[in-house]
């Protein structure tokens, strides 16, 4: 079903703060769900990824890891962590969609000064729109999952727009297409929910105790989910326990904002009734 | 007609004064187009928001040299006496323009140097923050966002300095401006506004 992509936030805009909704709202909301205990390891969503979405190609090294890359770039949206972890005699792979989450309320959203450089579509999609972006990584602070990546050549942040084209056309996202053990499912949010608490009935059958989904509260919820086997452990997966779209310091700027227009309207209001009040002072002559 | 004039601020002073004066505003307009969103429109003035994102730290750099050359050369002048101290206890009367319940001013009034104080401690907080947000791949997130509100609350304190500054200099005062313009006060603006230092002029 095509998707008609209506609009929920826009950066700095009042729509950051106050989404859009009424007429705007009740087309599908989408998430991904990604389960981690079905990944193989095989790295065909990070291909697909940069095929569909025509990223560069950066050469990679071997650093002593199954792992592609190091980290994200602002040409590389996704990448497997494939982080080390021992138990015991064992080494386990606690492996990560490095990814953009894609928050109900973004942080990276939140944090931007320029208007519609970030976008946020009532489908759960958080898109960066490069032509209005200044470049400032603003929402690089802003991002409670460490997703953005500034491009130093086109001065822009990039990162994963949830394959926003080929949403649109009621497609699924490249990876989800690709992901030979459905590890990365694709639909309605609230379908993912119901198939994410399946997955973990099995995993507990299966003696994962910790199992959990990933969907923190923090940010509203994510719009890419996951089943996580060890969920007693989010650090040995690189995800945060508890990310915050809205930390102090930036609670402080709205805060900020409101008082210093009227601070700063009010100081010149006052110079101007000053002068009304008691005029010039001193001699007025000019030689 | 006629009057000899007194020579106030040098060509030096006057330079300095006005590259920290200049870029300072330049920086103002575009930082309160950072700092809110009603404002981004302002950021036409240097070329849109990308340039003026290029531009911001730059011209803060040259602000920053500016301040720093500003500081030596005035500071000197700037500590405060038991006198400014007496001009601070009657700053009523100097804001309502009762002159003659005001303590004869020096070279600098109590006021101009707060003003001075208070604006050096500015330009740190400016300059310290405004380097982690000009390259904020150095730093983590927390110490970004934490300079990002000092730098803002900087800009608050500093642009309404700007406009009592801008006010005074220009508007309040008459005479006041042309000190930093070509240099000369007339004999009358000093021993109004500055009494013991046109005594001290006198004297020479």
């Amino acid at each position: 079903m095509p998707d008609t992509l209506s609009i929920k936030r826009i950066s700095a805009t009042p729509s950051a703060l106050i989404p859009l909704a009424s007429l705007r709202s009740g087309g599908p909301v989408y998430s991904k769900l990604v389960d981690i205990s079905k990944c193989i390891g095989c790295k065909g969503c990070e291909v697909a990824c940069k095929e569909w979405n025509d990223l560069k190609v950066e050469q990679t090294t071997n650093f002593g890891s199954f792992q592609s890359h190091k980290d994200l770039s602002s040409n590389t949206w996704l990448l497997m962590r494939f982080n080390e972890v021992e138990d015991g005699d064992d080494m386990n792979w606690m492996i990560k969609k490095d990814a953009c989450l894609h928050c109900e309320e973004p942080g990276c959203l939140f944090a931007c000064p320029a208007p519609g450089a970030i976008v946020q579509y009532q489908n759960g999609i958080v898109d960066f729109n490069q032509d209005n972006c200044i470049g400032c990584q603003y929402c690089v602070s802003g991002c409670p999952f460490d997703i953005p990546r500034f491009d130093k050549e086109t001065k822009t942040v990039a990162k994963c727009n949830m394959c926003i084209d080929r949403v649109e056309s009621g497609l699924e996202p490249a990876c989800v297409k690709t992901c030979p053990t459905n590890a990365i499912e694709w639909g309605i949010k609230e379908d993912m929910l119901a198939l994410a608490d399946k997955k973990l009935d099995r995993l507990r059958e299966r003696g994962y105790e910790h199992a959990a989904v990933y969907n923190p509260g923090g940010v509203g919820g994510t719009h890419m989910m996951y089943v996580v086997p060890h969920g007693d452990r989010l650090e040995d997966y690189s995800l945060p326990a508890h990310p915050t779209a809205s930390p102090g310091q930036l609670r402080g700027l709205n805060v900020l904002q409101r008082v210093g227009s009227y601070l700063l309207g009010f100081g010149v209001i006052s110079a101007l009734v000053h002068f009304l009040a008691v005029g010039p002072d001193g001699p007025e002559e000019s030689a | 007609m006629g009057t000899p004039m007194l020579s106030r601020f040098t060509f030096l002073e006057r330079i300095v004064h006005w590259v920290v004066g200049g870029t300072f505003v330049v920086l103002l307009l575009t930082g309160l187009a950072f700092a809110y969103p009603p404002l981004f429109w302002l950021t036409t003035f240097l070329g849109g928001g990308a340039a003026s994102r290029a531009l911001h730290p730059q011209i803060g750099a040259l602000f920053g040299v500016g301040i720093v050359f500003m500081f030596g050369l005035w500071v000197r002048d700037m500590f405060l006496d038991g006198r400014d101290r007496q001009w601070l206890g009657a700053i009523r009367h100097y804001a309502a323009h009762d002159h003659d319940k005001v303590p004869p001013a020096g070279k600098y009034n109590a006021g101009q140097k707060m003003f001075f104080w208070v604006q050096s401690i500015l330009a740190v907080v400016f300059i310290a923050t405004g380097l982690l947000l000009w390259f904020p791949e150095s730093f983590g997130s927390g110490l970004f966002n934490t300079a990002r509100l000092l730098h803002y609350t900087a800009t608050l304190g500093g642009g309404l300095f700007l406009i009592v500054h801008v006010y005074l200099g220009i508007v309040a005062y008459p005479g006041t401006a042309r000190g930093m313009i070509d240099g000369k006060v007339s004999p009358a603006w000093a021993r109004h506004h500055h009494p013991r230092w046109s005594g001290e002029r006198v004297d020479r």
